[in-house]
């Protein structure tokens, strides 16, 4: 008799040390302060990317990442940036990384970092993760993805109420650049925005379509053919853009094309050169897109009101 | 031998690479026979087929042509070894291949009635009639060796030069190359061929026996002096004899004969 | 006799082929951004449509069909000379010396800001050109000459397999020449207007005869090059001619559209079955099937899509390699 009561007590005390011991964590979760499980997102390939303390050593293998965190106020905490991150000119001095495909991986894992934004097209991600690093894949293609990752990097960074405030500023920016008064009566410009000389063109699905929709322009290629289509160069010349906008390498060779010189905006010489630093403006989906709204406003703007 | 030699060779060296492959061969070759080169592998016998040919420059001695008078077109025609083929072109075109030294380079050149007819007798001698509008790629080893003889007999060139000829064919077309080669050199024609199989070699008219480099014996298939070359420059591997009127040679892989 | 008649399919495979032509010449005419609609009703109906046509769409498809005839050409070419039923036009670093030479021109750059149009137009086109024939001009004296069909063989990998290298490095240093040159590895058929025409037409117009004139000597030296020599073939003019041709409308296709795969390495085996191996005949009709090839593709690559294009290069693969699977499954069976 005493060594069955002996027996059952056993058990029922095992069930409650185990009881005590998950429920106990469990209480101590729920009463944690809100930060720790605040730090934590779901980036852009699904994957849950939780910090525990907020990140004091960030790498950015994007630069419109990198301009992303510089302009939330965390440029200080940039340890590593890749190839092509020029702006602004404090990141010039970090070490390069790499770019998009060839990152140093050695290099990236030794500076130690908390953090590491990357676009969602490399291959570089579950490496890093394996090898113990806090990963967050991220990348926009149109403005609604643009305040996504604003608001997403500021719960990363600690301060989720400054992603809203930044991304109001880029608005209120966009708005005043478009507020500027167009003569009355003219009629919407029609835009071909080419990418590549593919052709590659850029759609009113994208990010720079929605800024040319904003400043009251038309794009030649519909939303339907998706944000980057690869054309028909025949498509253009149907279209007859008012206004062509392209990277400058390409511009001086647009009159070979066939068939192109009777495109209107090539008689009417309304094509517009994009340096090399204007389009690194108008690629990045970024906090500069400012300036790049202020770049086409300049294209858009009719001969004869130019300066 | 009355008859002028067609092929003279006055001491020919030939080299290939440091290695000193042929030293000092005198060589006079004529018309109207069918002449066997043999000896064991790296005698030279190749080498001095490919000198003969043009192909391989001598490195000291010369050789000299002089073909009767008042022959036109091309010289020699060479059948190598292992020659490749186009696998898509079929039968009768390769063997018309053998006709391009007569024509011109232009490609519509070709086709005469001279040509069809060296093609066709072509095909006749080496039993491939029927094969003539196959492609080289459906054909059997054994079978291509023929179309490149063919190939080799269309030319219709005084001197004809074999590297290996029969290399893989079997005894009924061993015998065939051989009445080829007989009737040829029969038609007035000069042979020269490269064989490692002894028997068929001994159907010949003469044999050129080379041994390490150098001329070892050259005379009538019958000379006892040319087989005791033989015998020699083979190690005392083989024995030539006279088997049902015929000359035989017989291996002889007694076990005392190479006592280590 | 087999020897006299000529199979009389050949004359039907020839006939299939321009009646082939004549069809993807309507459907090139026909087919825009758009989709398709016949031309005659088209140059009815819009009036911007002689513009349409003249000006887009008959030089595209012409000049699509140049290229594909300048590819076939070279493989032809390369595959008698080298014996190998895989070479292909790029294999005497070609495509690399081109690419490499676009990619210095993008990184040590132009002066783009000039409004210089044709001088820019030429840079890159000329560039690619002159790169093209230097990648030849370097394999043949790592080769020492075109003696030795190995050596150069083994020259025009190594060549391609460095100057590629270079070219990979040029394009991590500058976003410029990256953009540039994925375009022009993909190859590109789309802004071919008449003056891409006439010089790829020019430039066949003197390869083509030459490789024809040589047919026989390339026929010889499928028997190797010692039968070749014993025939009679002046073996060393004989190669310079042909590496010439080879490098001469290699470096046209190339500067023209980039580096479109496949149609060199297929339109002679595609041609041979039906319209004869020998080399007389090979020449001619490898060209011409190129050109078939790569004008269907491209009608194809803007059609089946449009007003959206898919790259040239998938549809040649496409079109011509499972008409290959086709051939080989037969063969076997």
């Amino acid at each position: 008799m005493t060594s069955r009561i002996r027996g059952v007590s056993g058990w029922v005390a095992a069930v409650v040390l185990a009881a005590v011991c998950v429920l106990a964590p469990a209480q101590a979760a729920v009463m944690a302060p809100a930060r720790s499980s605040a730090l934590q997102i779901i980036d852009d390939r699904g994957a849950q990317v939780r910090l525990k303390h907020v990140p004091k050593r960030i790498i950015s293998l994007l630069p419109s990442l990198t301009e992303t965190v510089c302009d939330l106020g965390a440029c200080d905490r940039l340890v590593g940036v890749d190839r092509w991150s020029s702006w602004p000119a404090s990141v010039q001095g970090l070490p390069r990384l790499g770019g998009l495909d060839d990152p140093q991986i050695e290099r990236i894992v030794s500076l130690r970092p908390d953090l590491v934004l990357v676009a969602p097209s490399t291959r570089v991600a579950p490496r890093l993760r394996s090898l113990g690093l806090s990963v967050a894949e991220l990348d926009a293609q149109d403005l609604d993805q643009v305040r996504s990752v604003m608001s997403r990097l500021a719960i990363l960074l600690g301060q989720p109420e400054r992603g809203a405030a930044r991304w109001q500023a880029l608005q209120q920016g966009i708005d005043a650049v478009a507020r500027q008064p167009r003569p009355a009566g003219m009629p919407a410009e029609r835009v071909y925005f080419e990418v590549s000389s593919t052709p590659y063109a850029a759609g009113e699905a994208s990010f720079i379509g929605e800024l040319l929709r904003r400043l009251g322009a038309g794009n030649v290629v519909p939303a339907a053919l998706g944000p980057f289509p690869k054309l028909n160069p025949e498509f253009i010349v149907r279209a007859d853009p008012t206004v062509i906008i392209l990277p400058a390498g390409e511009a001086a060779a647009l009159a070979q094309r066939p068939g192109w010189s009777r495109i209107q905006a090539l008689r009417q010489r309304r094509v517009c050169a994009l340096s090399p630093a204007q389009v690194d403006v108008l690629a990045r989906p970024g906090p500069r897109l400012v300036e790049g709204v202020r770049v086409l406003a300049d294209c858009l703007r009719p001969l004869g009101s130019r300066p | 031998m009355t008859t002028p030699p067609w092929i003279t060779c006055l001491d020919l060296h030939a080299t290939r690479g440091p290695r000193t492959v042929l030293q000092g061969v005198d060589l006079r070759l004529t018309g109207g026979a069918w002449w066997s080169v043999v000896g064991p592998n790296g005698a030279g016998k190749s080498t001095l087929l490919r000198c003969l040919a043009g192909l391989l420059p001598a490195a000291a001695g010369r050789i000299d042509w002089r073909l009767p008078a008042g022959h036109t077109g091309p010289t020699l025609a060479w059948l190598g070894q292992d020659t490749p083929g186009d696998e898509a072109l079929s039968v009768a075109e390769t063997v018309a291949l053998g006709r391009l030294p007569h024509q011109g380079w232009w490609p519509w050149s070709g086709g005469s009635a001279q040509d069809r007819d060296a093609v066709e007798q072509a095909l006749v001698d080496t039993d491939m009639t029927w094969a003539a509008g196959r492609p080289l790629g459906a054909l059997s080893g054994g079978e291509r060796q023929r179309v490149h003889l063919a190939r080799a007999l269309a030319t219709q060139a005084p001197v004809l030069l074999l590297d290996e000829p029969v290399a893989h064919l079997d005894a009924p077309h061993q015998r065939l190359v051989a009445r080829v080669l007989r009737r040829e050199a029969a038609r007035g024609r000069c042979i020269i061929s490269v064989l490692h199989e002894l028997p068929l070699a001994l159907q010949a008219d003469r044999l050129v026996v080379l041994g390490a480099g150098r001329l070892q014996a050259e005379g009538p298939v019958a000379s006892p002096s040319v087989h005791r070359a033989v015998e020699q420059v083979f190690d005392q591997a083989v024995q030539v004899r006279c088997v049902d009127g015929r000359w035989a040679a017989l291996p002889c892989f007694d076990a005392d004969a190479d006592t280590p | 006799m087999t020897l006299r008649a000529a199979p009389a399919g050949r004359a039907g495979a020839w006939a299939a082929l321009g009646l082939l032509s004549v069809l993807t010449a309507v459907l090139g005419l026909g087919v825009g951004s758009l989709g398709w609609e016949p031309p005659w009703v088209t140059l009815a109906a819009d009036p911007a449509g002689m513009s349409l046509i003249g000006d887009l769409r008959a030089p595209r498809t012409l000049g699509a069909a140049l290229v594909g005839a300048l590819l076939g050409l070279s493989g032809a070419v390369a595959q008698g000379l080298f014996r190998n039923p895989l070479a292909e036009p790029y294999l005497l670093g070609s495509s690399a010396g081109a690419g490499l030479c676009m990619a210095l021109l993008l990184t040590v750059g132009l002066p783009w800001s000039l409004d210089v149009g044709w001088w820019a137009r030429l840079g890159l086109t000329g560039a690619a050109f002159v790169g093209s024939v230097a990648g030849v001009a370097l394999t043949l004296s790592l080769a020492r000459g075109a003696a030795h069909t190995l050596r150069l063989l083994l020259a025009g990998v190594v060549v391609g397999v460095v100057l590629g290298a270079g070219t990979q490095l040029m394009m991590v240093w500058s976003g410029e020449a990256w953009r540039v040159m994925q375009a022009f590895m993909l190859g590109n058929t789309a802004l071919l207007g008449w003056p891409a025409c006439l010089l790829m037409g020019g430039v066949l117009v003197v390869t083509l005869p030459l490789a024809w004139a040589l047919a026989r000597v390339l026929d010889a030296l499928s028997l190797g090059e010692d039968t070749a020599r014993t025939l009679g073939v002046p073996l060393g003019t004989a190669r310079s001619a042909l590496v010439a041709v080879l490098a001469l409308s290699t470096a046209a296709a190339v500067a023209q559209a980039g580096l479109i795969a496949f149609v060199g390495l297929a339109a002679p085996h595609l041609a041979r079955p039906w319209l004869g191996a020998s080399h007389r005949s090979l020449v001619l009709a490898s060209a011409w099937v190129g050109g078939l090839l790569l004008a269907l593709a491209d009608v194809l690559a803007r059609w089946i899509i449009a007003p959206q294009e898919l790259p040239v290069g998938v549809l040649t693969a496409v079109i011509g390699g499972v008409y290959l699977l086709v051939l080989l499954h037969r063969r076997r069976a």
